[in-house]
């Protein structure tokens, strides 16, 4: 499904330049609910960038279905989130002037989907994250916990064929944090969906099928997860 | 650019104008408003001005048509004969002879120079309205002698300050009044009646009878110093001074279009330069205005923008929403603004404003209203592409870190 070859990121900012990458390889399959982890700086969320085609990487391949996305125009690279991508951000990144279902429905309209189906589409979604009475509710008017679901219920609602979520949980309480994890988990399940999920809290690690963690750009240990050391996993104050 | 996009356009701009701050909005309509009424406003008064003097110039002094002497002639000789023709012409209602003669009025020690007009007045009253404006005693009848009809501002107002150059002092109906004419005749009158037209020019005028004329001459008059015309308002006045030519009259005619392209043709000319200056300064303000309302809008949501571009939203789409947001701004200032100048036309109408040469009424043509409508939209949509399109070009990340 996902292919990184050798990828490396270099952020220049005048003399200064930062090596966020540097020189990751991995593949993730179809279906797989893969955790990337590690400390606060390591490349997690540069990782998830450029593998979500939201940022170009300074060398490396990246191929996606077979797809090598680094030739895709950006208008190519546009059609190619809209279609086949979904995200969900931290900060939950809902469009605070739409309701709850009009952030669903918003990329279908943007897609085509004819109304009656994007509209069955969301209040099944809805449902099934259970906030279909709240549907016509707008942002500020939600808790953290129900804002994150819409934008996972947004994120899905297209059948993506991958799921970035960039950590999802960092803004929301431990009840609402595991409610969120369950979601995830649930759809990948049920709806088979492969999941990318950026975290840095040990305990999600038990949700994932895999974890892969970094360090100062570069991957240290990829696999089923497993209780480790803690100084791996949090940031080295 | 799909029908699809522009829907998904329309839909983000209708819900960020709708549920963003309400006190953004409807700031932004009273401005779009305001600038709206200030680019329609100032040239409708003036217009509303022009039209004034234009009618006043028509109903009180020179009819549609005016006929004067040939070149280096003093003189329409034949009068009798020149009316017979032009009182045949299609299209013309009537004609009215002048006879003029330069004089200087007296009463009370007061001195006026002026010229004195000599009218067969039942030929008058059909071109000319001023018998309709008496304030005060009666117009003339055709065959009386001895009496003159005097305009107010030759006659002076009660209160002198209304008075806008020398007068007679407040001279009334049944006053009696010196006239000293430039050929050495000098008469004693009474005052028939005073006149108001609230035209300037018009109510300096002093008239007397074509007969009183040939008495004061001593001899019948068969020339006219000139002859102004009353046409059917069903044809122009080109028109009919076309037809008038071909009946082979040999004197000067001129509509008062000519007389007045002669005489206002600069003013005219300096007024549409001050009308294009307003203009363009009212679409400077609304451009300027429009991009800093679309700049702030989009400056607040690069973050979202940002979020929509990364979901796979296209850049014309984002684009467009803020072109639709600053359109239907534009559409609901232009119609507020169309609902001021109307209302200050109407309020106008009742209580005009007081000009030198008359109440004055703003003008306003469909025309006008609708070119201003088209320049406003156009300068609407270079204001809001512009921001939109600076925000909208952004890198996804730059946008989303913002
Ligand atoms: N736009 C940028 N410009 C310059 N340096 C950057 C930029 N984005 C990230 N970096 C640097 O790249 C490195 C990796 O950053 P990244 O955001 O990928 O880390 P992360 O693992 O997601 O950290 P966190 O857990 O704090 O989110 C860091 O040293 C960071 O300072
Ligand atoms: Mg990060």
């Amino acid at each position: 499904m996902i292919e990184v070859i050798d990828l490396c990121k270099v952020y220049s900012m005048g003399k200064v330049s930062v090596d966020a990458l540097q020189g990751v390889t991995l593949s993730i399959k179809k279906g797989e609910f893969v955790g990337i982890m590690g400390a606060s700086g390591s490349g997690k969320s540069t990782l998830l960038h450029m593998i979500g085609l939201l940022d170009k990487p300074t060398s490396g391949k990246i191929l996606i279905g077979g797809e090598d996305i680094s030739t895709l125009s950006d208008h190519k690279k546009t059609l190619f989130r809209l279609k086949r991508l979904g995200y969900v951000f931290q900060d939950y990144a809902l469009m605070p002037e739409l309701t709850v279902e009009e952030n669903v429905y918003l990329t279908s309209m943007v897609r085509g989907t004819s109304e009656n189906e994007y509209l069955s589409q969301t209040k099944e979604i809805l449902t099934r994250i259970g906030l279909a009475e709240r549907s016509d509710a707008l942002q500020s008017e939600l808790s953290g916990g129900q804002q994150q679901r819409v934008s996972i219920a947004r994120a899905v609602v297209n059948r993506p064929e991958i799921l970035f979520a960039d950590e999802p949980c960092a803004n929301l309480d431990t009840v609402s944090s595991q409610n969120i994890l369950d979601l995830f988990r649930k759809i990948n399940h049920e709806l088979h969906q492969t999941i990318v999920m950026v975290s840095h809290e040990e305990w999600h690690m038990e949700y994932f099928d895999r974890v892969i963690i970094l360090r100062d750009g570069r991957v240290i240990s990829d696999g089923p997860p497993v209780i480790r050391d803690h100084c791996i996993i949090r940031s080295p104050e | 650019m799909s029908l699809q996009h522009l829907k998904v356009s329309f839909f983000l701009a209708v819900r960020g104008l709708l549920r963003g701050s309400r006190g953004s909005l409807y700031l932004s309509i009273l401005i779009i408003a305001m600038v709206f009424t200030n680019m329609i406003f100032m040239s409708s008064i003036i217009m509303g001005a022009i039209k004034n003097s234009e009618q006043s110039i028509i109903e009180y002094q020179t009819g549609n048509i005016l006929v004067g002497p040939k070149e280096n002639e003093q003189y329409i000789e034949d009068i009798s004969g020149l009316l017979d023709k032009l009182n045949r012409i299609p299209g013309v209602i009537r004609a009215s002879a002048h006879y003029s003669l330069g004089a200087t009025l007296k009463n009370e020690g007061n001195r006026v120079g002026g010229t004195v007009i000599a009218v067969k007045p039942d030929d008058e009253r059909m071109v000319t309205g001023t018998w309709k404006k008496m304030i005060e005693g009666e117009y003339l009848s055709d065959g009386e002698t001895g009496e003159v009809i005097i305009g107010i501002q030759t006659s002076g107002h009660k209160d002198e300050n209304d008075d806008m150059g020398p007068t007679l002092g407040y001279v009334r109906t049944g006053d009696p009044v010196t006239i000293e004419y430039t050929n050495g005749v000098t008469r004693e009158y009474r005052v028939k009646g005073i006149f108001e037209t609230r035209s300037y020019q018009a109510d300096m005028e002093i008239f007397v009878t074509w007969n009183e004329m040939e008495s004061v001459l001593g001899h019948p008059i068969t020339d006219s110093t000139g002859v102004i015309i009353r046409t059917s308002p069903d044809l122009p006045e080109a028109q009919v001074k076309q037809t008038i030519l071909r009946f082979g009259v040999q004197e000067e005619v001129k509509t008062w279009q000519d007389l007045l392209e002669e005489a206002f043709g600069r003013a005219i000319e300096s007024f549409s330069i001050i009308n294009s200056v307003t203009v363009i300064v009212s679409l400077v303000i609304a451009i300027v205005v429009l991009f800093i309302v679309i700049m702030i809008k989009t400056l607040n949501n690069r973050r979202q923008i940002g979020v929509l571009k990364a979901l796979g939203v296209d850049k014309s789409i984002i684009i467009n929403n803020y072109l639709f947001q600053v359109l239907l701004l534009t559409a609901a200032g232009t119609i507020l603004g169309i609902c001021i100048v109307e209302g200050m036309v109407g309020l106008l109408t009742v209580f005009p404003i007081v000009f030198p040469d008359g109440d004055v009424t703003p003008y306003v043509t469909p025309g006008d209203l609708i070119s201003n409508t088209i320049l406003l939209f156009i300068a609407a949509a270079i204001a809001g592409y512009i921001p939109a399109w600076r925000v909208a070009s952004e890198d996804i990340m730059t946008a989303m870190r913002s």
